[in-house]
């Protein structure tokens, strides 16, 4: 990189907050490390540090908590990691209102404890360990259980302010509940891997508390029979929060015994929960329902925070993790082939689903064989596409991305995401080659 | 002000008579009005201020004369628009360049229920309300319920990104989208989405839910459908001082409780209602709360319970809930009937749609009475309280020279202070043609020409519905005469809800 451009960045932001040399080090992308960190103070400087890297025709990477940054297809070059931690004021909060406004670099969880003080949460659950940003989980569109319930970021988000390629500040949406008025910016932008622009603020609609919380885990001998409650459950008049599917070996890692388990998450007021508690067992005990057990307080929020971390690249023996958008009523039959299909090349796997919207994280585990891991994943890749479905490379080792591709075959709609692409990002500067069709 | 808008390139009659014999031997007979008494008809939508004739207007019956006539129309130049039912409320389906109409009411086939997982891919022509009854036996619903459900087509709920009552709880239509099938602007037949979650890649349905006709047109949709809940109970609150009620609203959410809808009305409208209809609102109240609750049976009692206990501590000189199903559709009645009764007491109103946050209900409504006020208008308040989306609804008699202008003006003033105070000009209405010129209230020149770059990726040669959403120079708007009565409103086959 011109030391002219570090100088000019130093000028821009201070020197203390542009890292260079060795010191960008903890700022690899997978394992590459950037020619200079940046930490923007405002949106301001990020639109200005943009239009330098623009100029100087530098790959620029927003990077929030770091959390997910092995997502994606290997990146050719890394050039600026625009760090956006100084971002992290929550600007606005009006309970009565249930909106919030907050730079993109508040920790989520500073921001949800934030809220929880004024009895009220944002609906979104990801998993945040690490130090995870509202912006990072924006541009990742990660989600939660609780997606079943109260949907995801795309359907939370009421605003969203964005620096572009070119420098300028755009805003889409606004910070009322409901709003038809242009275009809905905010969809496009989260999602999108950070490839169209620098998201700086967000605007969220949120909840008030519930009442009573209770996370129910039902135990089964079979993944089949659990699957079969998780569709009964899904028939009746319950309405969980959250319905997550596991299969023996995620049920024994999340340390609740083997078999097969659903985790349901039930909220509302105290009548509404005692009922629904009840309902289950009158539901699932023909389905052959083994233990069961209510959680409350802390035990339920470690049984989720357990969930959260079992496919965290690096935790355990896990080799890699796929995600599969399927159809609910398919996600049991495709869990157990699964499993079969690792076993046969000698590797193992633990899956979970959130069962009620069809996306089921699949772990593969044990040793480091990368044949088998290509060729596992490539059957996965085969058996959520035969089943209509689609399937991404969450995590892998590098050796392994290197032969399977992270993104499905990019199909027809391809032409209009690089449309988009090209008229938002001309120079092709925002975190180049990692997205779908190697935008 | 009544304005009528030119056709900018007028098809000579040759060409024209060449293009309906091509039309007719890609659609079949029977499906192609070019008659000028026939296109009448489809001159405007259900906001009759805007008028534009369309050359054509054309029924195709499935997805590939959809692709096929676009195709068409892209080969000519021809700008062309999607229509539905035609009772949007922005001129967002109107012609307002000539060209094509291309009316998708035939395509209204629910061609696919999948109830296990909660899906029902359906036709863009299909009246929202029909899929509700197509699977209302199996327990299942579609939530978005726009107050025109009875007339209103999903197609055009996808355009519009349509609201209604319910949304406070359930969202928007787009919250209730999987899946498009579209035809692009010049004329490609693809998939966006589908029938699973998170698709790879941008957001492209997100994206067209909402971009009001000007991405392409919707040929099959996959939405989600849901089961009907338990138990609903519904509450009326009536108050003597608007801010009370709106207080109430931050009190019942402050309280822990997200109501399935809640509904403010205030007193000009409860009397228009009760001479109309007699619903059992008490005229003299100054503003009346609909709150309706539902979900389980367990814990319905205790969730009414606080409801009515928040709107006591406002100060609601009357709460009850309705005793029985019957009751219950009758306080819903008064509300839903509010446009209609307006009749009574005003031989026309224009309905208006912003939004605020909710905390600034007390300070907007004084503003509105005062700029309707100060334009020697008369105004009825009667909207969705819960999420701050306002309606007030202008009276005056187009008869009077200068009324109408009078009231436009007024508008504009609402939606200045609905965007002074951090809202939005639209909440479920749509920009169309009526409110293109606001758009800078609320988004500043980089945002729109952000969105433009997002359209020109969408429909490069800009004939997919041209002249809607973004600020226009009015070039081809010319200023025509005052109201007159939709076609169908003179035949009696419709009034403007």
């Amino acid at each position: 990189m011109p030391s002219a451009l570090t100088d000019k960045l130093r000028g821009l932001v201070g020197a203390p907050h542009v890292l260079t040399g060795v010191d960008c080090s903890p700022y690899l992308v997978e394992g590459r490390a950037p020619e200079a960190v940046v930490f923007p103070g405002t949106k301001e400087e990020v639109a200005a540090a943009l239009l330098m890297a623009g100029e100087a025709g530098l790959p620029v990477t927003p990077w929030g908590g770091g959390t997910k940054m092995a997502v994606g297809s290997p990146p050719n070059r890394i050039g600026l990691v625009l760090g956006l931690r100084r971002l992290n004021r929550i600007l606005e909060h009006e309970p009565g209102d249930l909106t919030v406004t907050v730079e993109a670099g508040v920790p989520f969880d500073t921001l949800q404890a934030e809220l929880g003080q004024r009895g009220q949460w944002l609906s979104l659950d990801p998993a945040t360990a690490g130090g995870a940003t509202v912006g990072g989980v924006l541009a990742t569109n990660a989600s939660g259980p609780r997606r079943h319930l109260y949907g995801t970021a795309r359907d939370l988000v009421i605003g969203l302010t964005v620096v572009a390629a070119d420098g300028s500040v755009v805003r889409g949406g606004g910070k009322v509940v409901k709003n038809v008025a242009g275009y809905d910016l905010p969809k496009l932008y989260i999602g999108s891997f950070g490839t169209l622009g620098v998201m700086v603020e967000a605007t969220f609609k949120l909840r008030p508390k519930v009442d009573v919380d209770r996370l129910v885990v039902a135990r089964f001998d079979r993944l089949k029979d659990a699957g079969a409650a998780a569709r009964a459950i899904l028939a009746s008049d319950v309405i969980p929060s959250a319905l997550e599917l596991a299969d023996g070996e995620a049920l024994r890692r999340l340390g609740h015994g083997g078999g097969a388990g659903l985790l349901v998450g039930l909220d509302g007021i105290a009548e509404q929960v005692d009922w629904e508690v009840a309902e289950l067992s009158r539901l699932l005990g023909p389905l052959g329902l083994g233990e069961t057990t209510v959680l409350d307080g802390a035990g339920r929020d470690d049984a989720w925070r357990a969930l959260a971390r079992l496919g965290r690249p690096g935790h355990d023996d896990v080799a890699a993790v796929m995600k599969w958008a399927v159809r609910p009523t398919q996600v049991a039959e495709l869990m157990e082939t699964g499993t079969t299909v690792a076993l046969r090349n000698g590797l193992g796997a633990a899956l979970t689903a959130h069962a009620g919207v069809g996306i089921v994280t699949a772990m593969l585990t044990g040793g480091a064989d990368a044949n088998a891991a290509v060729a596992t994943l490539s059957e996965w890749r085969g058996l959520a596409n035969q089943a209509g479905g689609q399937a991404m490379v969450e995590w892998a080792p590098l050796a392994v991305k290197e032969r399977v591709a992270v993104w499905d075959a990019a199909g027809p709609t391809l032409r209009l995401m690089k449309g988009i692409k090209e008229r938002l990002d001309p120079r092709g500067i925002l975190n180049p080659g990692r997205f779908v069709g190697e935008i | 002000m009544s304005a009528i808008i030119a056709s900018v390139i007028p098809l000579t009659d040759t060409r024209k008579k060449s293009l309906r014999r091509e039309m007719e031997t890609l659609l079949g007979p029977g499906s192609v009005l070019s008659d000028p008494e026939e296109l009448l008809v489809y001159e405007s939508d259900g906001l009759t201020l805007f008028r534009a004739l369309a050359d054509f207007v054309v029924f195709p019956r499935s997805a590939e004369q959809v692709a096929a006539l676009v195709k068409l129309a892209d080969r000519e130049g021809i700008p062309f628009v999607a229509r539905g039912a035609g009772t949007g409320l922005s001129g967002g389906c109107l012609p307002s360049q000539g060209g094509l109409v291309i009316s998708l009411m035939r395509m209204n086939r629910v061609l696919e229920v999948d109830y296990e997982n909660q899906i029902a891919v359906v036709e863009p022509g299909l009246v929202n309300l029909h899929l509700s009854w197509a699977v209302g036996p199996q327990g299942f619903y579609y939530a978005p319920d726009p107050s025109s459900q009875q007339a209103c087509t999903i197609g055009g709920n996808i355009a519009n990104n349509s609201g209604g009552p319910h949304t406070l709880k359930y969202g928007v239509t787009t919250n209730h989208v999987l899946g498009l099938e579209v035809v692009l602007p010049d004329g490609e037949l693809m998939w966006l989405g589908g029938k699973t979650r998170d698709p790879q890649g941008y957001d492209l349905v997100g994206l067209f839910v909402g971009s009001e006709g000007t991405f392409g047109i919707a040929t099959k949709i996959v939405v989600r459908i849901l089961k009907k809940p338990q138990a609903v109970k519904t509450v009326l609150a009536v108050f003597d001082r608007v801010d009370q009620a709106s207080e109430a609203v931050s009190a019942i959410i402050a309280r822990g409780l997200v109501p399935a809808a809640m509904e403010m009305i205030d007193q000009l409208t409860i009397e228009a209602v009760e001479d109309a209809f007699g619903c059992g609102y008490p005229r003299d109240a100054a503003a009346a709360l609909l709150i309706e609750l539902d979900g389980l049976q367990a814990g319905m009692e205790a969730q009414a319970e606080r409801v009515v206990a928040a709107c006591r501590d406002c100060g609601a000189r009357d709460v009850r809930a309705a005793r029985d199903e019957a009751e219950r559709q009758l306080l819903w009645k008064g509300r839903k009937s509010a446009f209609g009764a307006y009749g009574r007491v005003s031989p026309a109103y224009m309905v208006m749609d912003g939004v605020i946050p909710r905390t600034k209900l007390p300070y907007v409504l004084g503003r509105v009475n005062e700029i309707v006020a100060a334009h020697g208008l008369r105004v009825g308040n009667v909207f969705h309280a819960g999420d701050g989306n306002l309606h007030p609804n202008i009276l005056y008699d187009p008869r009077k020279p200068g009324e109408e202008a009078r009231v436009v003006a007024a508008g504009a003033q609402i939606l200045k202070v609905c965007a002074e105070v951090g809202g939005s000009i639209s909440g479920e209405h749509g920009i169309g043609l009526e409110k293109a010129d606001y758009m800078p209230f609320i988004f500043s020149e980089a945002d729109l020409a952000c969105m433009h770059r997002v359209k020109e990726a969408f429909n490069p040669a800009g004939l997919c519905n041209p002249g809607k959403i973004f600020p226009s120079n009015k070039a081809c708007v010319e200023v025509g005469p005052a109201y007159r009565p939709h076609p169908i409103e003179e035949k009696g086959l419709a009034q403007r809800f």
